[in-house]
C-alpha cells in the first residue's frame, strides 16, 4: 500500500462522513420548498445527530444481540462501501478494493442486518418493515446486478476505480449508453435509498414505512448511526451515478488545488443531484406496493439493452 | 461545417432518447404525459433529421424535418390534449393480454430479435458497420413496440398514440435505410391528421373501452341497427 492509497482512505471517509448528512437534508430542504414550507437549515441535520449520539440508548427486553450489533456492522459495511467509491480523487486500486461485486455484496450485507434488527425487537412495525423490504430486495436485486453488469460490459472493467479513471480521461459520457445507464442508476438509487416512489422516507405511517419500520426501535447513539449510514448510502451511490455520467472535476493525480477544485465541483453537481431528486419525489406519489417490478423493470430495460448492444456491436 | 465525427455521436444519442421514450410510451398509466412523451419523440425525430442533413446535404430530410415539426410536434399533440381535456381522462389502467411490465420484458426480446436478423441480413455489407444500421435496429423496434401498445391497451386515446409512435418508428427507418419518396411521407402524414381529426370528432367514445365504444354508437343510433330501441 502506498502513500496515496493511504492518504485516499482516510480522506474519503472524512470527507464522506462530512458531506453526507448535508445531501440528506438538502433534498429534505428542496421538497420542504416544494410544498410551500421553508424547511429547516440544511445544517439542522448535524445538530440532531450530535444529540442523539449523546443521548442514552434503550433496548427493548425481547431485543438480543443482534440489536445491538445492528448499527455498528451497518456503519461499518457503509462507510468501507464508500471506500469503493471515491468522492473527488481516484487511486490506483489496491487488493479487492473497488470490486463491484464486493460493493453489491456490502450493500447486502447491511441491509440484511438491519431487516433482522427490524424482527429482532418483538414489534410488529418493524417486523412489517423488514418483510417488506426483503420482498422488495427480491426484486430488486437482480436488476441491481444487471446494471451493474452493464456498467462492466461499458467499462470493461471489474473495478470502480478503473471505471471512474476512464470516465475521468473522457472527461465527458463516453458513449450514449450511458445516457440509458443513468436512468437505471437513478431508479436503484430511488430504490435502494427507501425514497418515494418506493418508500417514503418521512413518514411513520404503519401501512407505508419500510425504511423507516426497520429502525423503529433504534434510539440513542445507535438510531444516530442507522442514520449516518443511510446517509452515507445515498451518498455513494450518488457519487457513482455522477461520477460515471458527468466526471468533469474527477481527478487522478494527487495535488492539494486540483482535489480543492474537485471538491467544490462534487458538492455542486451533488447539490443539483439532490435538487433532482427532491423535484422528482415531489412530483409524484408514492407506488402501489405491486406496481413496483414496473418499476425495476424499466432499469432492468434499459440495463439489458446495454449489455446487448456492448456485446453484439 | 460541423465535425462529422460530432454529429454521428449526437445522433447516438438521439437514438438513446428514442429508446428511452418508447420505454416510456409502453409503460405509463399517465395519459397526460404520454402525450407530452410523445411530442417529445416526434422532436428528438426532427433533430436527428437535421443532423443527418448536415451530414448528408439532402434537402428532403430539411422537408421532412418541417413537415414533422409542424404536424407531429405541434399539431397532432395539440389535438389529442385538447380531448383529453374535453373529455377528462387522466389515467389508462385497463391492458389487454399485456401488462405494460411483460411488454417491456417483450420489446427487448423484439429489440435483440431485430438485431441479430439484421445483422444477418447485411452481414458483410457496408451498412453492417455505420450509424444507418442502428437507425435500422432502433426504427423497427419502435414500430413493433408502437405495435405493442396499439394492442395491449385498452383505451381507445392510447391505441391511436400507440399507431403514432409506430408512424415515428416507420419514420426512423426510412430516414436511415432507404431512400422514402417525400410524397410517401408526406402522405402519410396527412393520413395521420385525418386520423386524429377523426378521433377528435368522435371524441364521445374515446373515454370508453372500445367494447364500450361499440355499444355506445348502437346507442347514439351511429350505427345502423335496430334491434335495441330508446
Amino acid at each position: 500500500m502506498n502513500l496515496s492509497f493511504g492518504l485516499y482512505l482516510i480522506l474519503n471517509t472524512v470527507a464522506v462522513l462530512l458531506v453526507a448528512p448535508l445531501f440528506v437534508s438538502i433534498i429534505k430542504k428542496v421538497k420542504a420548498r416544494a410544498q410551500g414550507r421553508s424547511g429547516q437549515s440544511v445544517f439542522q441535520i448535524y445538530f440532531t445527530l450530535a444529540k442523539l449520539l449523546k443521548k442514552e440508548t434503550v433496548y427493548s427486553s425481547h431485543s438480543s444481540w443482534v440489536m445491538r450489533l445492528t448499527p455498528y456492522v451497518s456503519i461499518a459495511a457503509m462507510l468501507v462501501a464508500a471506500l469503493f467509491v471515491p468522492l473527488v480523487f481516484v487511486p490506483e486500486p489496491v487488493g479487492g478494493i473497488g470490486n463491484i461485486i464486493l460493493l453489491l455484496y456490502l450493500l447486502a450485507l447491511a441491509r440484511f442486518f438491519m431487516a433482522l434488527a427490524g424482527l429482532d425487537a418483538g414489534s410488529p412495525f418493524g417486523g412489517m418493515g423488514s418483510s417488506r423490504e426483503m420482498s422488495i430486495s427480491a426484486i430488486i436485486e437482480p436488476t441491481t446486478i444487471i446494471v451493474f453488469a452493464a456498467l462492466v460490459f461499458v467499462f470493461k472493467s471489474l473495478n470502480v476505480f478503473d471505471m471512474f479513471a476512464a470516465s475521468a480521461a473522457a472527461g465527458a459520457p463516453s458513449t450514449p449508453t450511458l445516457i440509458l445507464l443513468a436512468i437505471s442508476l437513478f431508479i436503484i438509487l430511488v430504490v435502494e435509498t427507501s425514497r418515494i416512489p418506493v418508500d417514503n422516507p418521512e413518514t411513520h405511517l404503519e401501512l407505508t414505512m419500510i425504511h423507516e419500520g426497520m429502525i423503529l426501535e433504534q434510539s440513542g447513539k445507535n438510531l444516530a448511526l442507522m442514520e449516518l449510514s443511510a446517509a452515507v448510502k445515498l451518498t455513494l451511490l450518488m457519487a457513482l451515478l455522477l461520477n460515471l455520467i458527468v466526471p468533469f472535476g474527477l481527478t487522478t493525480t494527487l495535488a492539494i488545488g486540483t482535489i480543492a477544485v474537485a471538491a467544490v465541483l462534487f458538492v455542486l453537481k451533488v447539490t443539483v443531484l439532490a435538487g433532482i431528486i427532491g423535484l422528482f419525489e415531489s412530483s409524484m406519489a408514492k407506488m402501489r406496493f405491486f406496481r413496483l417490478p414496473s418499476l425495476f423493470a424499466m432499469a432492468f430495460f434499459f440495463s439489458t439493452l446495454i449489455i446487448i448492444i456492448e456485446v453484439f456491436a | 461545417m460541423i465535425d462529422p465525427a460530432l454529429i454521428q455521436s449526437v445522433i447516438r444519442i438521439l437514438f438513446a432518447v428514442v429508446i428511452v421514450t418508447a420505454a416510456y410510451i409502453i409503460s405509463t398509466r399517465n395519459l397526460i404525459s404520454l402525450v407530452s412523451v410523445y411530442a417529445v419523440q416526434s422532436l428528438t425525430l426532427v433533430f436527428m433529421a437535421l443532423a443527418l442533413w448536415s451530414l448528408e446535404g439532402v434537402t428532403v430530410l430539411l422537408g421532412i424535418a418541417v413537415v414533422t415539426f409542424v404536424s407531429k410536434v405541434l399539431v397532432i399533440p395539440y389535438f389529442i390534449a385538447s380531448i383529453q381535456e374535453r373529455i377528462r381522462i387522466r389515467r389508462d389502467i385497463e391492458f389487454h393480454f399485456l401488462s405494460p411490465t411483460t411488454s417491456l420484458l417483450l420489446s427487448m426480446a423484439l429489440i435483440l430479435f431485430i438485431y441479430i436478423a439484421l445483422a444477418n441480413i447485411l452481414e458483410g455489407t457496408p451498412a453492417r458497420e455505420s450509424l444507418f444500421f442502428f437507425g435500422a435496429v432502433i426504427g423497427l423496434s419502435l414500430m413493433l413496440m408502437g405495435m405493442m401498445v396499439t394492442f395491449s391497451r385498452k383505451r381507445a386515446i392510447t391505441k391511436v398514440l400507440g399507431y403514432l409512435s409506430m408512424e415515428n418508428g416507420v419514420l426512423l427507418f426510412g430516414m436511415f435505410v432507404t431512400e422514402l419518396p417525400f410524397i410517401i411521407e408526406f402522405l402519410i402524414i396527412i393520413d395521420l391528421v385525418i386520423l386524429v381529426i377523426l378521433t377528435t370528432i368522435l371524441t364521445v367514445g374515446l373515454d370508453s373501452t372500445l367494447e364500450e365504444y361499440h355499444q355506445r354508437l348502437h346507442r347514439f343510433h351511429l350505427v345502423g341497427d335496430t334491434e335495441d330501441g330508446p
